[in-house]
Order: C-alpha cells, then structure tokens, then sequence
C-alpha cells in the first residue's frame, strides 16, 4: 500500500482541536434520570471503558471500507473471522477468536435473531444501509440491561439501527441508489417523521439485484479455464417500519416491523470437468419486535422485550438423480420471544440486575422425514456491577435450561446450564489514558435443528459446546492535539469443549456438521486508531492485527492434534484509512489474511494462500439549498487479487461500483 | 453409495496413525505373478476436485506417490497430464493396454494409457443438463461399461473411446459385473434415503437391453461375479433407532437369474477369488475377514493374525494367483492413506503411507509403467513427424480412427492420422491390406536387439497383426521413393505367409451394407456392416470405386472356443499382434529382407510402412484390422 501515512501524521500533528469533553464514559451506571445507553459519540471502533474487547463500526467506517454487506466490515475488526463464499449471495458467517461461527449471536436492535436450524445467521443478508451502526463485543457487555440471551452468548455483532434525529425538523428523508460491477442495482429510501409530540415514526425500503456473474479462474493446471460463475443472481426486497413512542419523561417504546425476502442462485462449488449449477434458494423472513423501557423510580429501571418472527427457506435443485428429479425443501422456522430485566442502583457505584427471557422456537420441513422439532428455551441472568472514575467490574451468572419435543423421532434430552462470567476495567494511569481490562466468560452453544435432527447427519444425543475464554489486555486512548489515538492489545486463552462444527458441503444450503471435540486458542489482537475529531482536513487511520493459534485438542493420539481449525489463518491484518476535505474525501482500506487450511488435518492438500485486498473510494458531498447530496465512486479489490476464501468458492476479482444519496 | 460415506464419516475424526513417510519397498514385493506394479486410486474429499492416482511399482520398489523432494504425495495423474483427475474419482479399471477411470461427481471418464498414464480421452457423461455420475466400470469384449447414478449403464467402445449406446437401468445404479454373456447392475436408489431401490438390472450384453430386474433387499451395492453366480450386498433402509444399515449378502445363480442364498453378514466391500469372499464390513473396526461363499460360513473372522492394525478399510484386493491380500486404509477419511500387502495367512509383508485421501481402488498392472513429467501443451508421442500415405481397406472403423469430415482429403487424413500417432491415439488400416507409411524424425539405426516399436493395441487374444515394412532416405530427399524392404517375422520365416497377395474391394451400393471383395486366388468375401458402427466402411476420401491391395497374408489367426473369437499372436515380427509392454513386440532391423529374402544389411531406416495381414470377419468383433497407436525409434544415435 502507497497510501502516505507519514503525510497523514504530519496533518494531523499540525492542527488544532477543540477539546472535547470526555463524559460519555460511564453512561450506563444510571445518573440521575438518563436512560441508561451506551453513547459513544466518536467515531473510534474500540470503548476503552469495557471490560471485554467491544468494536464499533459506524456509517463512516462502513464506508471507509466500501460495505455493502455487513458482513464487509466485520472483517476488519480484529478477533473476527469472516468465512466468504464469494459474491453477494454467498453465504457469510463470522466466527470470533476461534470459537466457531455458531457462537457468535446477531442482534437486531438488541433483540436476538436465531436460526436454530442451522445455528449460524448469514450476515451477508443485512446491508450496510439498514445499519446506523455495527457493533462486536466478545465477552461480557457493561450493559446490565442486556437481556439474558444475549449476557448468555460468546460474542455479540449488533445490527444497531439508528434513532432519527428530529430534534430540530419535522422530516428527514433520503434515497440512494447504488450501481456497480457484474450488474449490481440497489435503491434505498427512507422517511422518518414526528406524529403527534410523542411519536416518531420510521419508513425504510431496500431493494437489490445483481448478476454477480463475476469472472474467475478455475485452477486444474494444464486445463485451467476462465470462467464466470454462474446461476449467482440475487434478488433482495427489504421494508422495515419502526415507531418510537415516549410515555412521559421516563417510559420509551420502540417497535418495528421488518419484512425481508430474497431469491438466489448458489453458484456451485468448482468441480472439474463438471460446472452445472441450478440450485436456487428462496428467503422470507419477517418480525415485529417491540421493546419498552421505563425508569420506575431513579434506582430501578425494567427493560422489556417481545419478538414475534417467522422464517421461511426453500431450497430448490431441479436437477438430481432422485426419483422426483429435484431436491425441494422448504422449511418453516417460528419464534416467539419475550424478554424482561431488572435493573436496580444499590449504592451509588453498585448496580444489580436480574432478567429473564423465554423463547419458544419451531421448525417445520415439506418433507416425509421431518422431525418438527419444538425448543423451549429459558435464559435467566443476574449481574452485579461496581463502577467508579476509574474502576469497573462485573460479574454475572448465567442460566439456561432447554427442552425440546418432536413429532416423529427422539427428542433431544433437557438441558440445564450453570456459566459465570466476570470482568474488570481499571483506569490505570489516567494522565496516559491506560486502561487495563480482563474477563472470563462460560457459555454454552446449542446443537442446531440439523445438528440433532438432520437427515442420516443429526444425532440427538449431541451436548452442546461448553466455551471458556479468559482475556486480558490494555487500551489506551488519548487526545493530543485534535487528534484521538487510541492503541489497544488483548491477548486471550479460549477453550471449546463438545464443538459441533457444521460446515457447508456441496453448496451453503446443504450442510453436514462435525464434532470436532476441543479446541483450544491463544490469540492475540491489537490495533492503532487516529481520528481527528475537528478541523477543515480530518484525516483517520486504522491498523488492526489478529493471531490465533487455533489447536484441535480433541485426541493427543489423532492426527489433527494440535493442527490449526480450518478456515482459521494464524496472522491476519486490515487497515482503514480516510480523509475528510472541504473538497473531496476519500479512503483506502486494506485486507490481508495468512495462510490457513481448510480442513482440521493440516497437510499441503488443504493449505490455502495467504491473500490481500485492497479498496478504496472517493465522495464528495454537495449542498443545493435544503438537498444534501453525496456521489460516490469506489473500486473494491483495486488489484484484482483472485483468491478463494473457502475452498472452491472464488472470491470476485476488482470491481467499481457509483452511488448518489440525496438528503433532506 | 460410497460417496455418502466420507460426507457422513468425516463428521468423526479418528485417531490415527502419523504422517506419511518416503518408503522404499523391500524384497518381499517383488514377485506379485508377473505384475509390473499397482495402481491406487484414490477418491479424494468430497468436493475438493482432489482425486488421485498412484503407482507403486515392483520393479523399482518405489511408491511413484510420494516425493522426497517436496516432502509431500503427489498425484500420478497430475505429473503425467498436468491437470488433475477431478472430483470423487469412484473406480477404476484396467482393461487390454488402458486404464478407465470413472470420475463420479466431476461426471467424466478418463481413459489412459496405462504405461504412461497419458490421457487419451476424456468422456463426459450428462443428460439433459444433469451430470450422469458415473459409478463403476467393467469390461467385456471389447467394450467398457459404465453404471451411472443417472440410471443408466454407458458402453463404450474401447477403440473409438466413445460411448456408442446408453441403456436405462433402475434408480442410482452402483455395482456392475458381468457373467455368462450379461451384465448385472445393483440399483441402489441410494440417492432416495428412505425409498431406495431393491433390484438388479440383467442386460444382455449382445442386444445391450435390459432383460430382467432380479429383487432382492432394498439398496443393493457392491456387486461381484465369479463365473456361475453374482454375490451382492444389500445395505437396506437406514434404521433411525440403531442410526445404522442392516447389511445382506445376496448370491445370485446365473442360469436362472434367481437368488439362491442370503447370508446375514455385514459387508461393506469385498475381493472374490476362487470361491471366497475377503472383506470388511459396517463398523467391523477394521476387521478383515473370509467367507465361503458357496456355505455362507466366516472361515475367518480376523485375517489379520499379526496384530497389524487397519483403522478404516477402504478397499481390498486379492491376488489371484499368490492370494496375496491389499487393503487400503482411509484412516479417518482426511489424510492420505496407506496401502497394507498381507501374505495369505494374514501377516503384513509392507506397507505404503501416503498414496491419496480415501483410496477406494487398487488395480494390478502387468505392463511397464513409465510416468514422465507434463512437460506443457505439446506433448508428442513416438518419433515420426511425416505421415506420406493413408490408404486403410474398408472396415468398420474406417471413416472414424481418424475422423473423416466432408471435404477430407488423401493429404488432410495424412494430417489427421500424425496428429493421431503423435498423441497416441488409434488409427485402424481398416481390412486386410490396408497401409499406412510414416518417416522417422531422426533415422533409426539397426543394433543389437530392437531397433523400433510400434505400438497397437493387441492384449491377450486379440491380435490383429500388420506386417512391416522399411525403407533407408538412401537419396536423402526425405520422401520414401527408395526401396522397401519386407521385415519377416515369424509367419515368413517359416514360410506360413503367402506373399504379394492381391485383393480387390468394391464400394457398396449404399453406406450401411457389406462390402464386397475378391482376392487373387479366387477367394471372395465381404467386410460386414455391423450394428456397432453405423458410418460408411468405404474410404469417404477415395474416389475410385474399387480398391486393390497387394500385401503379405498371414495365416489364419481365428479360432472359436464356444463362447468367445480367440485371435492368437504370431511369435514376434508384426504390429498390434502382442501387447506392447511384450519384448517381441519390438522390431529388429536385421529381419528386414530383399524381394527374395536375403538379409536387406541396412544400416539405418528412416520410413516405416505397416498393412494389415490378416483377412477374416467374425460376428461381435467384426473385421480383423491392426490398429497402431504410436511409432517409436529405440536407436536414434550410433553407438
């Protein structure tokens, strides 16, 4: 990479700033009659002030790093692996500090979106524009509010939506539209409007389409071709609306309806000799979340949640050697979901919550042989939290218990689960803004539907994943001039006993999972962040580094032992960097992984090349009266670097792609 | 339904043993009845596009599988072609002087030449846009047939390398064997999980129809014949309560096409000789084991009497004739396997690591294999770079070994058939007489022993020798306007040959019949137009409309044994008459001789002519035409 970062630290080194003041720190413990929310309101990714590793990309770090999908710009934060099929529609999943994807909960607004099927959401399926903000915390959340299911999970990315700001207007409406290589169209609009004095409503729209018939290379020495993937159309329609009520100064409601459906090819994984892909995949997916949140009295806050949500997938291969001829599977996934916590200030510095939340989750299949299963699911929390100037801890029990009933087959036993996790963040040294932090966390993954009930595959007497981390790093954050550096560096010890691993085998849609049995990581991460925050150039900077030594432990005698996890390279780095101008900004980002391998036994066979991509973008916004408009104009893998993430499943080569966003 | 087992089963690794090592062989392989060595086929992971080949040979005692160089195995396939075999390469066949692979998921047949691994043809296989999968290979006749999961079974016909006629079977066919002139095929219906099939397909192999479905239990797989009966295993329905299949072993009687027993015995796979079954089974943890297949009764229920430990048996095969054991071992599906030689009491005399990811086939291979490295595109075979003159008689694959298209002329077929002969494809010189002459790139010089090979593709009782001839560039102009000289082989030498015989054949009326000839001693036939090849037999290119050669005759070479033509070889002196890894079957300068069969004395040849020597046309074979597929100079510089 060129870019000229010597140029940019001299930039930034000879501007001035206006100090900023640094209170948004311990917002969370309840101060008199906030409602408790964690507001960072710079536009760094890292919370110095967690006690677990938390990143937070917001809208301009998304588009610093050319995002489309969310999944984009989850790869450049440290500690996450992004396992990419390739191409819009290929499948993404994120797996955090080696714990396995299926440990790694997504949420929505704070409200947790399950597949239990699968175990594994495909964060592919959200867009940059739907997102205010997206956020990873892996360890425990300061945020005591947090409902149980989530306190319960290894690591959280959170799809954050932002709240319209209509402080000072009636209406605020915007429309993109964004068009790019291999015949990539999508349009967005959205409207948010005050009704009444207490209500404000928002209205969204997405739609996207693609060929994503991108040209690759299939590799057979002698034999090598020049092809383009086919079948890999994508057709995307998402609506969401969302209402935000105020009862009075202390109860606010927040609902939203959303409504996303998608068709798509799965262009095929290469064979030789053999490239026929017909296989198509159908998604509709809907839900109505409704969270209310009332400050009963300035020590006790209730924080209450409901979720209807219905899922439904169908996967069609019409050309197979069955007696049908086809493959046609169509499945239906239902959730209900409520949720409540409690959140009570003992002493000035000591909160305490307690919360609890029940899901009822079925899945339905077209064919014969369908075991319909039924999962309850019980998450109860209690936490406890000191929070001074300087120094925080946290300490919380989990619980879930989970039973499940069939219609045809064994059901799965119940299960009962007991996991602490505990967490520290102490200003060391205020004047340098040295903060050390550590954590433990127990958590529990469940087997997915297709771990238990799948075909020959599922086995019902699976016991969940049992995963322990143990970290502890420093960060420090400093404002030097209107510059905000911040520098961190964890390093952790990760254990996974019981792994079920499901990895995808023809296709992403026809999966067959593994036990894998332990896991144990050492890893490392540590970045460097420069923002300034004011001035007529604004210039930002982010480095990130990631060591994982992820080891098969599951048998000293196999032959995997100690081999590192497929799909797990050891080194990995990114870097982000951008600059805000009266005149044009623009920005450049930055991908590397090392080599890794894509299966457990680590031979030559299955070793896969290190690879990069580079991105960058130009944009520039205009006034004309009340209309904001932004153009915007990015090359993503400016190189054309040609690489296959998972085996067999090209990654696209360079591509542009234009957009224009008009605000008012 | 072997595929679905390393999808399954790789959900479970394994403990197992370490990495693999170089290996040079011992002694102890060395005296496997004459076999040059053994292929290992190897299917590779589900999906990965990683099958391979490798060879182990006896000769050298090396595993032609693993590198010391790179410390890592390394595929035959891809060292010789420069590409690699595909995806879930199923089975593999050697039959006469090539080898069949069918290649299930990446839906192909590789054909090679199995003394150098060269691929010669790739076959795709699909219908209607659905990849056909082909599963197992077995060979009758002069014909390889192919089951497919599509539901079918393919013919293909070895000289052409082409599929000539496809024959609808029941669901996802995965075993076939012949026995007693028919072929049966397991229709698993594997592909349908809680429905498969439950029959055996009986297909004539003269009509190639279906004649009958035999039910036995649903799923029926592995099958093998061994003269009067088929044995079959049947996996049945996959049972949710034990999470496993319930496995039987069907024999079924030939004549009556009949089951006549089932035994209750768990197997996965199986090598058959002399009456006994050795195999392995579901869950058996390894255990290889031996059946009598006319009782029913384990005769051993662990072979292995040396405490050597198989971890996941993933194929066997039984040396007919030392009864020699050879499984290979999977290991847990992931790594390259290894390849066990038991003597037959069961103790380990070697083993080799490393040879490929779930080896699934291993084949015993009589001719000299030699694996040269793909060195790029343009890869030449043999040592000629002129082909002067292409005159085949009429014959059944006349028109088609070399292709001849609309506008082909005498100098475009001359083309066709060196771009043939230098990439070891097959011409046919069509009846008897028909000729081809070729120049050598460098003069070839007459040493001690053999001088030049030509290289047909005669296997055992299938010959169909050519006489050569030879020619020096005495006027160094580089065309054969010199004299010719007859090589004499054994048929001349002892005077069993009539020399300067002349025959005449007439074009047919029409494409699809007979066509007529008359030889110089008032003898008269025709060559036959047969069912299998539908294209003019008559040169397309040739404009007169009768034909005459003149040519040395050899002795009748036909007989019938009541169920098969058996085309004997000559003792040495003539092309596609002894297979081509045969010390005859080279040629010796000094058996060239004047019109009046004097010794010639030539020093060096630079022209080489070959005609077919043999008349006779027989039902199912057809006419006698020598085929040649390479031309080779084994004396390029004087020593």
């Amino acid at each position: 990479m060129t870019f000229d970062v010597k140029y940019c630290l001299i930039t930034i080194c000879t501007l001035c700033f206006h100090p900023e003041a640094q209170g948004q720190v311990l917002s969370d413990t309840i101060r008199s009659k906030d409602i408790p929310q964690v507001t960072i309101t710079s536009n760094r990714t890292t919370n110095p002030h967690s006690v677990s590793t938390s990143k937070k990309a917001d809208a301009r770090l998304m588009q610093a790093t050319g995002t489309l999908q969310v999944s984009d710009v989850l790869k450049y934060f440290s500690g996450a692996t992004v396992k990419d099929y390739g191409g819009v529609g290929g499948l993404k999943t994120v797996s955090v500090r080696g714990l396995g994807a299926s440990h790694t909960a997504v949420a929505y607004d704070g409200i947790i979106i399950t597949d239990n099927q699968t175990g594994q959401i495909d964060l592919g399926k959200f867009s940059a524009s739907q997102a205010g903000s997206v956020s990873m915390v892996s360890g425990p959340d300061n945020d005591l509010l947090q409902p149980a299911a989530l306190a319960a999970q290894a690591a959280v990315i959170g799809i954050n939506t932002d709240r319209p700001d209509l402080e000072d207007v009636k209406q605020r409406s915007s429309a993109q539209i964004k068009y790019g290589s291999f015949n990539t169209l999508s349009a967005q609009a959205e409207s948010a409007f005050k009704a009444g004095q207490n209500n404000m409503v928002e209205i969204q729209g997405e739609w996207l389409k693609t060929d994503g018939n991108y040209p690759y290379t299939q590799d057979n020495g002698a034999s090598s071709l020049n092809m383009r993937r086919e079948n890999s159309d994508v057709q995307r329609l998402r609506v969401e609306g969302a209402l935000f009520s105020n009862f009075g100064q202390n109860t606010t409601l927040t609902t939203r309806a959303y409504w996303f459906q998608s068709e798509q090819g799965l262009p095929a994984n290469i064979l030789y000799n053999e490239n026929a892909a017909h296989e198509r995949l159908w998604s509709r997916n809907g839900f109505i979340q409704s969270t209310l949140t009332t400050l009963l009295s300035n020590r006790l806050t209730l924080r209450t949640s409901a979720k209807y949500g219905i899922t439904y997938t169908r996967y069609l291969d019409p050309k197979v050697n069955t007696t049908l001829g086809k493959t046609d599977n169509r499945y239906t996934e239902q959730e209900g979901y409520f949720s409540a916590t409690a959140l009570y200030r003992l002493a000035d510095r000591i909160t305490a919550s307690a919360g609890i939340d029940g899901r009822l989750s079925t899945l339905e299949g077209n064919g014969a042989d369908q075991a319909s299963p039924t999962r309850y699911t019980i998450n109860s929390t209690v936490a406890i939290k000191y929070a001074s100037e300087r120094l925080t801890l946290t300490s919380r029990l989990n619980h879930v218990f989970t039973t499940e009933k069939t219609k045809l087959r064994q059901a799965a036993e119940s299960y009962n689960h007991l996991s602490p996790t505990a967490g520290l963040n102490w200003l060391v040294w205020p004047d340098a803004g040295l903060h050390f932090r550590a954590f433990f966390s127990n958590t529990l993954r469940l087997p997915t539907f297709n771990d238990l009930y799948f075909e020959q595959i599922g086995r019902r007497d699976l016991r969940p994943e049992n995963a322990s981390v143990t970290s502890a790093g420093m960060v420090i954050e400093k404002r030097i001039g209107n510059v905000l550096y911040s520098v961190y560096a964890d390093a952790y010890n990760s254990n996974v006993k019981d792994r079920i691993m499901a990895v995808p085998g023809k296709n992403t849609a026809v999966w067959m999972m593994k036990n894998i049995g332990q896991v144990t990581t050492h890893g490392f991460e540590s970045g460097l962040e420069l923002h300034s925050q004011d001035g007529v150039v604004r210039p930002a900077l982010l480095v990130s580094y990631t060591y994982q030594r992820s080891m098969d432990k599951s048998d000293s005698n196999g032959t995997t032992w100690n081999h590192q996890l497929p799909y797990t390279p050891r080194h990995s780095a990114s870097a982000v960097t951008w600059i805000e101008t009266p005149y044009v900004n623009a920005s450049c980002n930055l991908l590397y992984s090392g080599e890794y391998y894509c299966n457990g036994y680590n031979g030559p066979e299955y070793r896969m090349p290190s690879y990069y991509e580079l991105g960058c973008s130009v944009w520039r916004n205009f006034r004309i009266k009340a209309i904001e408009l932004t153009l915007r104009a990015e090359c993503i893998n400016l190189t054309d670097s040609r690489y296959e993430l998972v085996r067999n499943y090209p990654m696209p080569g360079r591509q542009f792609r234009i957009s224009a966003t008009i605000e008012l | 339904m072997r595929r679905t087992i390393p999808y399954i089963l790789s959900l479970i690794l394994v403990a197992v043993a370490c990495d693999p090592e170089p290996v040079l062989l011992d002694e102890s392989v060395i005296d496997d009845s004459g076999h040059a060595g053994i292929f290992v086929l190897s299917e590779g992971l589900f999906n990965q596009n990683n099958s391979t080949l490798s060879w182990i040979d006896f000769t050298t005692r090396q595993a032609d599988s693993w590198s010391a160089a790179t410390g890592r195995s390394y595929d035959a396939f891809e060292k010789v072609n420069g590409r690699r075999i595909g995806d879930t390469a199923n089975d593999l066949l050697l039959y006469g002087s090539r080898i069949y692979i069918a290649v299930s998921e990446s839906s192909t047949i590789e054909i090679l030449d199995a003394s150098t691994c060269n691929s010669l043809k790739q076959i795709p296989l699909s219908r209607n846009g659905i990849a056909s999968q082909p599963r197992r290979l077995t060979a009758n006749g002069g014909y390889v047939y192919v089951c497919c999961f599509d539901g079918t079974v393919s013919r293909i016909d070895t000289l052409t390398m082409t599929t000539d006629a496809t024959v609808q079977v029941g669901r996802n066919p995965d075993g076939i064997c012949h026995a007693n002139g028919k072929l049966y095929v397991s229709n698993s219906g594997g592909l349908d999980t809680q429905n498969p099939d439950n029959t055996i397909s009986v297909i004539d192999i003269n009509t190639f129809t279906e004649t009958k479905r035999i039910t036995v239990r649903s799923n029926p797989g592995t099958i093998f014949a061994d003269g009067t009966n088929v044995y079959v295993v049947s996996r049945g329905i996959f049972d949710y309560g034990t999470m496993d299949y319930d496995s039987r072993l069907h024999r079924i009687d030939t004549q009556t096409d009949q089951v006549t027993a089932t035994y209750d015995i768990p197997i996965l796979n199986m090598d058959i000789v002399d009456g006994k079954a050795w195999f392995y089974g579901y869950g058996a943890g390894g255990t290889i084991q031996v059946l009598d297949l006319a009782t029913g009764q384990v005769l051993d229920s662990d072979f292995i009497t040396d405490g050597t430990h198989v971890e996941c048996p993933y194929s066997i095969k039984v040396e007919p004739d030392t009864r020699k054991v050879y499984v290979c071992d999977a290991l847990d599906y992931v790594t390259p396997g290894t390849l066990f030689c038991f003597t037959p009491d069961g103790r380990l005399l070697y083993r080799v690591q490393g040879i490929g990811i779930n080896p699934n086939t291993i084949a015993f291979c009589d001719e000299k294999v030699t694996l040269t490295q793909y060195q790029g595109e343009t890869k030449i075979i043999g040592d000629i770079d002129r082909v002067f003159e292409y005159m085949p008689a009429p014959g059944q694959f006349v028109n088609v070994l070399p292709n001849y298209e609309q506008g082909d002329d005498a100098a475009s077929m001359n083309a066709k058939c060196l771009k043939a002969l230098q990439s070891g494809s097959l011409i046919s010189l069509g009846g008897f007489g028909g000729y081809i002459t070729a120049g050598f790139n460098t003069s070839v010089y007459n040493q001690e022993g053999a001088d030049f090979r030509i290289d047909g593709n005669a296997f055992s009782n299938n010959a169909e020798p050519g006489v050569v001839w030879v020619s020096a560039d005495i006027n160094n102009n580089g065309v054969p306007d010199d004299d010719w000289y007859e090589i004499w082989g054994s048929e001349q030498k002892e005077g069993r040959a009539t020399l300067g015989y002349t025959i005449t054949y007439t074009k047919p009326a029409a494409n699809d019949v007979d066509t007529p000839w008359n030889g110089s001693d008032e003898r008269s036939g025709s060559i036959q137009h047969n069912g299998f090849h539908s294209q003019p037999y008559y040169p397309q290119w040739y404009s007169n409309t009768t034909l005459s050669f003149t040519a040395t005759l050899l002795p009748d070479n036909v007989s019938f044994n009541g169920t098969d033509y058996i085309m004997s070889a000559f003792g040495y002196g003539y092309v596609d008459n002894l297979p081509n890894s045969e010390t005859n079957s080279a040629f010796d300068i000094d058996w060239a001789v004047k019109s009046d069969g004097t010794p010639a004395g030539l020093d060096s040849i630079n022209f080489v002519k070959i005609q077919n020597g043999v008349i006779g046309c027989y039902p199912r074979i057809g006419e006698l035409s020598t085929e040649v597929t390479a031309i080779y100079n084994l004396n390029s510089k004087t020593e």
